[in-house]
């Protein structure tokens, strides 16, 4: 639904613009004066030494889920790639080596030259395997190839960067990882 | 289990119409069929799970149910196993609720127990459960999690998951071509009724009873025919799985071409499934005069290596022909080869052999003609010899030109035409680096049937068509009938052009074109195969 707003008419005052112009001045001077002598209380950072606060939603760079034991817990289904909106995700699957789990996955390159960071592949995920919520925004490299997170660069991070996380602490190196471990090593034929 | 099971009767051109009545509108339908098929005949898709129309029936899963109007009021019957009579009356989900609902029971039954891993099952995409659950199914999840599913197979496959539940037979290994996994296994007993009676070799058989039932082979005995890659074409869900395509692709990422198989007389209709301009696999196509819904191992897997050791295409000024010529096609050659090949024995008085090296088997009934030499009956049909490649070994210092074009005489001859040798100027035209091509003074390659256009004459002397599917490995690389053609002087710049040249020299091909072919090919009436 349409909504119409009514402005205020401006009184002659106003109408007359110079002082306003200098009211507007003076504005940008207050808040040139506060980052001369009271700088910590500017609205804005001074990137890249100030780092912005990041959400705990916000999408950033992926990271791949781990099992107790280490290994990705993607299983290749390829649901995050046909998700894909900008066809960035590129999966190949193999057997698994493990007798509980049918499928692994071989090779999992996310191009973040392509990826336009809309989070449908997180939504996709069966197995809440992929995630990104590493909070990492800058990206930068010197070729284009580097702009390609491999399987490697995406199970390597840290449970202690997530301590909040509980999935998280089940990786190994987390705070769960021993009675996680315990459940996963149930008997298998 | 020696239960008898009817193979079910399939309406043809020929079937009686009958009228009945479906949701009280009479409709005309083939007479000599089941209802499954009669209704599909005017247009009424019916679920189905163990139903296959060249398999017996065996009418377990339940999922075809109609209603049908008897002398003690409206009965649910499965519609595969209701013969159709004329005047009877049958009511589909579109008019009753309780075929509806019945329908929605068996799906929902069905899926009890089956996993809920269709992202990492390979069926997924074109599996019936999850046709027929979009629709007949359509419920609600009322599985309590606490329970979970059941895993009721073989007990000596079970372990308990990570999450604690009682899972098993995952892969189990059931012979050197399929894997085997027990919890998506429906019981339908497809690949049991299809190694029993089309392969003849009853080599799967259900074990245990009712709710335990799982599919096993004998004790000690592994699952390995030469057919038995084709149950997992009928495999309904992703149970039985092939280990040469398994976890390779998704099979929604592929894309299909309809062709003809060229390493066996019968032309077993195909599809090849392909997919960044690889083949990943080979499917039948059904054709109930050809091969109906099989193909063997050998046809099958020969796919998994159209796009290896292939030969490059070079220039074609290296060709030269010089004295007497002689050209050796081989079994491979479309109709559209052929007629390059006589244009050029036209033009240079070449002399044309044919034939293969290969040993020619018996029929089996199945999807194999046993005659390795696929396009025998289009030789014959153009006038070609089709088997003298022995005259040419004895011939053979005759001529000081011999093209080779898709016939692998060195490798396959085993030393009986090493003779050939001897010729000074050896061109090979084809699409492997074999040991032909090995000997050749001039090795040019050449596009491989599944890459090209063209027609060939099966052994039921029917002409079917070949398709090209885009997984040529070198852009370059041409036709055989355009390379053959050019040679002559007048190069053909569409299949359809060589096909037109054929029609000059056989007059039952005069008036065909390629819509004409149906894709199930079309029967010859004056070829002489």
């Amino acid at each position: 639904m349409a909504r119409v707003i009514k402005q205020k008419p401006m009184n002659w005052v106003e109408r007359l613009y110079v002082f306003e112009c200098l009211r507007g001045l003076m504005t940008t001077l207050k808040h040139a004066a506060r980052g001369l002598f009271r700088y910590e209380e500017l609205p804005t950072i001074s990137y890249p030494e100030g780092q912005p606060e990041i959400r705990n939603t916000y999408r950033a760079k992926h990271r791949l889920m781990l099992r107790p034991d280490g290994t990705p817990r993607c299983v290749a289904c390829g649901m995050c790639a046909a998700a894909c909106p900008a066809h960035c995700i590129f999966i190949e699957g193999t057997q698994s080596e493990d007798g509980r789990i049918e499928k692994r996955v071989m090779r999992f390159d996310i191009d973040h030259l392509t990826c336009v960071f809309c989070g449908l592949c997180v939504e996709a995920c069966p197995v809440d395997a992929l995630r990104m919520d590493t909070k990492k925004i800058s990206f930068e490299h010197r070729t284009r190839d580097e702009f390609v997170a491999h399987l490697s660069d995406l199970i390597d991070w840290n449970p202690a960067d997530y301590p909040d996380d509980a999935q998280s602490q089940v990786a190994p190196g987390g705070t769960k990882n021993k009675q996680a471990l315990e459940t996963w090593g149930l008997e298998v034929k | 289990m020696s239960n008898y099971y009817n193979m079910p009767k399939l309406p043809t051109e020929n079937s009686p119409k009958v009228e009945i009545f479906v949701d009280d509108k009479a409709v005309m339908v083939p007479g000599d069929t089941n209802l499954l098929e009669a209704l599909k005949a005017v247009g009424i898709e019916t679920p189905h799970v163990c139903y296959h129309p060249y398999l017996p029936v065996s009418g377990n899963c339940r999922q075809c149910l109609v209603e049908q109007e008897g002398p003690r009021g409206r009965m649910l019957v499965i519609s595969c196993y209701t013969p159709v009579a004329p005047g009877m009356k049958v009511y589909t989900p579109a008019s009753s609720a309780r075929v509806k609902n019945a329908r929605k029971a068996t799906q929902e039954f069905m899926l009890v127990n089956h996993p809920l891993d269709c992202p990492i099952c390979d069926k997924a995409g074109e599996c019936t459960l999850q046709e027929n659950y979009m629709e007949a199914g359509q419920n609600e999840g009322r599985m309590r999690p606490e329970y979970g599913k059941n895993y009721h197979g073989n007990p000596e496959h079970q372990f308990i998951d990570a999450k604690g539940q009682l899972r098993g037979g995952k892969r189990v290994d059931i012979g050197p071509r399929i894997f085997l996994d027990e919890e998506r296994c429906v019981q339908c007993d497809r690949c049991v009724r299809f190694m029993r009676s089309i392969a003849g070799d009853e080599q799967l058989q259900l074990a245990a009873r009712a709710d335990h039932t799982y599919i096993t082979t004998f004790p000690g005995e592994k699952l390995d025919h030469e057919y038995d890659l084709c149950v997992t074409d009928v495999c309904p869900t992703g149970a039985m799985t092939a280990k040469y395509f398994r976890f390779q692709k998704r099979v929604w990422l592929l894309s299909h071409t309809p062709t003809v198989s060229m390493d066996d007389s019968l032309g077993a209709n195909i599809w090849l499934d392909h997919a960044d301009g690889k083949i990943y696999r080979m499917m039948p196509r059904c054709n109930p005069e050809v091969n109906r819904s099989w193909i063997s191992n050998t046809t099958r897997l020969a796919c998994l290596e159209f796009g290896k050791n292939r030969l490059p295409a070079i220039d074609m000024s290296a060709i030269k022909l010089e004295g007497k010529v002689a050209i050796v096609a081989g079994g491979e050659c479309t109709i559209e080869d052929l007629a390059a090949i006589k244009m050029l024995a036209e033009k240079t008085g070449a002399e044309v052999f044919g034939g293969t090296f290969k040993k020619v088997g018996s029929p089996d009934g199945i999807a194999m003609s046993g005659d390795p030499m696929a396009n025998r009956a289009g030789f014959k049909l153009m006038g070609l010899a089709d088997d003298n490649l022995a005259d040419l070994a004895k011939r053979a210092s005759e001529f000081q030109t011999v093209i080779i074009v898709n016939n692998d005489v060195i490798g396959e001859g085993k030393g009986a035409a090493d003779a050939l040798k001897k010729i000074p100027n050896r061109i090979v035209l084809g699409a492997f680096d074999n040991e032909t091509a090995k000997m050749a003074t001039v090795a040019f390659g050449i596009n491989h049937w599944s890459e090209v256009q063209g027609t060939m004459v099966n052994s039921l002397n029917m002409i079917q068509k070949l398709n090209a599917a885009p997984t040529a490995p070198d852009a370059n690389l041409q036709p055989a009938y355009a390379v053959l053609s050019a040679l002559a002087g007048t190069q053909f710049t569409s299949a359809f052009e060589a096909f037109k040249k054929a029609g000059e020299y056989a007059s039952v091909l005069a008036g065909l074109s390629y819509d004409t072919i149906k894709s199930s090919g079309k029967l010859l009436e004056g070829g002489n195969a």
